[in-house]
């Protein structure tokens, strides 16, 4: 009994068997991943110089997103995807599906009351949070600054399972969330399902949950919402 | 506010966490390889001479170059089955320029019924591997040749992104014709080795992989954004990528070159950045799981790549650049014990300004094959046997 739980606590732990992703797969996420993550950014550059009206669909904004992801499956050099590529890889699973949740957040604004500006979630700070800290880890790693070599662990099914049980935390303790707080706190989880059926975008792990631009929007994301209840406390006290 | 997912009994959760987590883990336990047994290095196949001391010059020239093509740089040779046609396939990167946009791989072969080796052709090219990836490949380098478990010759070369070789990738190629002789030889890609976070950047092969005794392979490669270190993948006999270990502590240490002492006890010796260099030098006792550094070899190296070769137990080959400031004089050196080293003979001497650099070491049909790079212009080669031959050879 006990060396069958120690063949199966091996099996989890190794980093030594990956499973990794079918080279049409990785070409399908290549294109997909880009067309909704340059979707997404087209459609918010869009939105700041010709704002739309609340609560109605703009023209623009689905015009720009929508040429700009059907150019991105545009084959070979022509298609944005192919030198995003060349440079950054492909994003990472969770990065897709944030400027999925943005797009379609601004996209159907009034869909549930949800507005582009609303209140702190405290969740999505604390993912955000540990998103920073996560990647400064890995970074670390990359420059063999650390003792340990974290990048490798992305490829165990350990890390794959503690990445599940971390991302259902706020589920498990029944933690309510609001507007747009309520889809993002789901992205961790959706994110590392999606990775366990298709290995995206690399077969590691840490690929499929944080990518570096991720990564950076992050801390962009920590620092103005630390500002906002900074200056929210102030006036409170004020 | 409202709940994220309304289960409100916290006992229905964890439960319903645990199954999840449960049903999680068994997907990716179900879709993965099984552990890959204790890494051990494989004999080297051909017996070499009792004394490598005696090794003499048998044959020596230059590869012919794919014509009108002014650089060639990183060969990297593949010794041919018994029963091929050819004893060696040679594989290196050849362009107007290094690092220029026309610069593809490739490829010649000696043909043991000639003696002689085949004109080169191109085998792989940056824009076909690009079209076939779905992503853009900038320069291409650095060749690595290695023959799987089903006998497909597998290559492993530098990819780069934006920027220099800083920007580096390692891409996998297997081989997708029917056979391997020159003529019909072609690679398809693989995958990019996903090797680190950081956009999968700056990571570079240079050495010949260190075969195992279960087919597959150990593949030295190295980081090189700033800081240096150097890693060891693994291979399994499929040739699909299995694991990494990092080398090395010390964060000025590349292009490692493996040799087996024994089949669990094996040595890397790298390149050192510093000015003043000697080749750096770690050691693992288990087959691969863990490295320590070890003191450099007396040695000295002038910020060059070194190629080892375990030509028989105990026996090892070093070809390596001696002098502290110039990569003009190319030597070949042999030792017991992996730390003192024996001059064998010295494979170039030219002047100051004179290359002769990235040497690839291999042992085939009784003989030592050695190629290297000539003043990043031309690849130059050389075979030893033990007792005197004639010298001068086919080009």
């Amino acid at each position: 009994m006990n060396a069958h739980i120690s063949a199966w606590l091996a099996q989890v732990l190794a980093t030594d068997a990956p499973a990794l992703p079918a080279a049409m797969a990785q070409q399908i996420w290549l294109h997909l991943g880009w067309s909704v993550v340059l979707a997404s950014l087209g459609a918010n550059l869009v939105a700041r110089w010709l704002p739309g009206r609340p609560g109605r669909l703009d023209g623009w904004q689905w015009g720009i997103a929508l040429v700009l992801a059907l150019w991105t499956w545009v084959p070979g050099p022509y298609s944005p995807a192919y030198w995003l590529g060349l440079a950054f890889q492909a994003p990472s699973i969770s990065a897709v599906l944030l400027c999925d949740a943005l797009m379609r957040k601004r996209f159907f604004p009034t869909q549930d009351g949800m507005r582009i500006t609303e209140g702190i979630s405290h969740i999505a700070l604390a993912f955000a949070c540990v998103g920073v800290l996560t990647g400064w880890a890995l970074l670390l790693d990359t420059l063999a600054l650390l003792p340990v070599q974290m990048y490798v662990w992305g490829f165990s099914p350990a890390a794959v399972g503690l990445l599940f049980v971390t991302a259902l935390i706020p589920w498990l303790v029944g933690a309510r969330s609001k507007g747009s707080g309520r889809s993002f706190v789901w992205v961790l989880t959706v994110a590392v399902l999606v990775f366990v059926v298709w290995r995206l975008p690399s077969g590691n792990v840490w690929d499929a949950v944080l990518d570096p631009w991720l990564w950076l929007v992050l801390h962009v994301y920590v620092a103005r919402t630390l500002r906002r209840a900074l200056r929210r406390y102030q006036g409170e006290n004020r | 506010m409202s709940p994220l997912f309304p289960v409100r009994s916290i006992y229905w959760r964890v439960l319903l966490a645990l199954v999840a987590v449960c049903a999680v883990l068994a997907v990716e336990l179900w879709q993965r390889p099984g552990l890959p047994p204790a890494a051990v290095a494989a004999r080297p196949v051909s017996q070499p001479p009792a004394k490598l001391a005696h090794l003499a010059v048998v044959s020596k020239g230059e590869i012919p170059m794919p014509s009108g093509m002014a650089a060639a740089h990183a060969s990297s040779l593949l010794p041919m089955p018994i029963s091929h046609a050819a004893a060696m396939t040679v594989f290196w990167f050849s362009g107007d320029r290094e690092s220029g946009p026309n610069v593809q791989i490739a490829a010649s072969q000696y043909v043991r019924a000639t003696q002689l080796w085949s004109p080169a052709r191109f085998v792989v090219n940056r824009f076909v591997m690009g079209e076939q990836l779905g992503h853009g490949l900038r320069r291409l380098g650095n060749p690595v040749a290695w023959m799987d478990g089903m006998g497909r010759v597998n290559l492993f070369v530098v990819a780069t992104g934006w920027g220099g070789w800083a920007a580096s990738r390692v891409l996998h190629l297997r081989q997708s014709s029917d056979g391997n002789g020159l003529a019909e030889l072609a690679f398809e890609p693989v995958r990019v080795l996903p090797l680190s976070w950081l956009w999968n950047t700056s990571f570079l092969v240079r050495n010949a992989a260190l075969q195992l005794e279960d087919g597959g392979m150990v593949l030295p490669v190295h980081f090189e954004l700033g800081i240096k270190y150097p890693m060891a993948l693994r291979f399994d006999a499929d040739g699909s990528y299995r694991g990494m270990v990092r080398m090395s502590q010390r964060p000025y240490l590349l292009q490692p070159t493996l040799v087996a002492q024994s089949p669990l006890v094996w040595l890397a010796y790298m390149r050192d950045q510093r000015p003043q260099g000697k080749i750096g030098v770690a050691q693992t006792t288990n087959g691969g799981h863990h490295w320590t550094d070890l003191a450099d070899l007396a040695l000295d190296n002038p910020d060059a790549s070194v190629a080892a070769l375990g030509a028989a137990s105990s026996q090892m080959l070093l070809a390596h650049n001696s002098s502290i400031e110039s990569r003009g004089t190319l030597d070949l050196s042999t030792s017991t014990d992996g730390h003192s080293w024996t001059l064998v003979k010295t494979l170039e001497r030219g002047s100051f300004d004179d290359e002769f650099s990235y040497p690839a070491l291999a042992w085939a049909d009784g003989s030592l094959w050695i190629s290297y790079t000539v003043d990043r212009k031309r690849i130059a080669w050389q075979r030893m046997a033990p007792g005197t031959a004639r010298a001068g050879g086919k080009p």
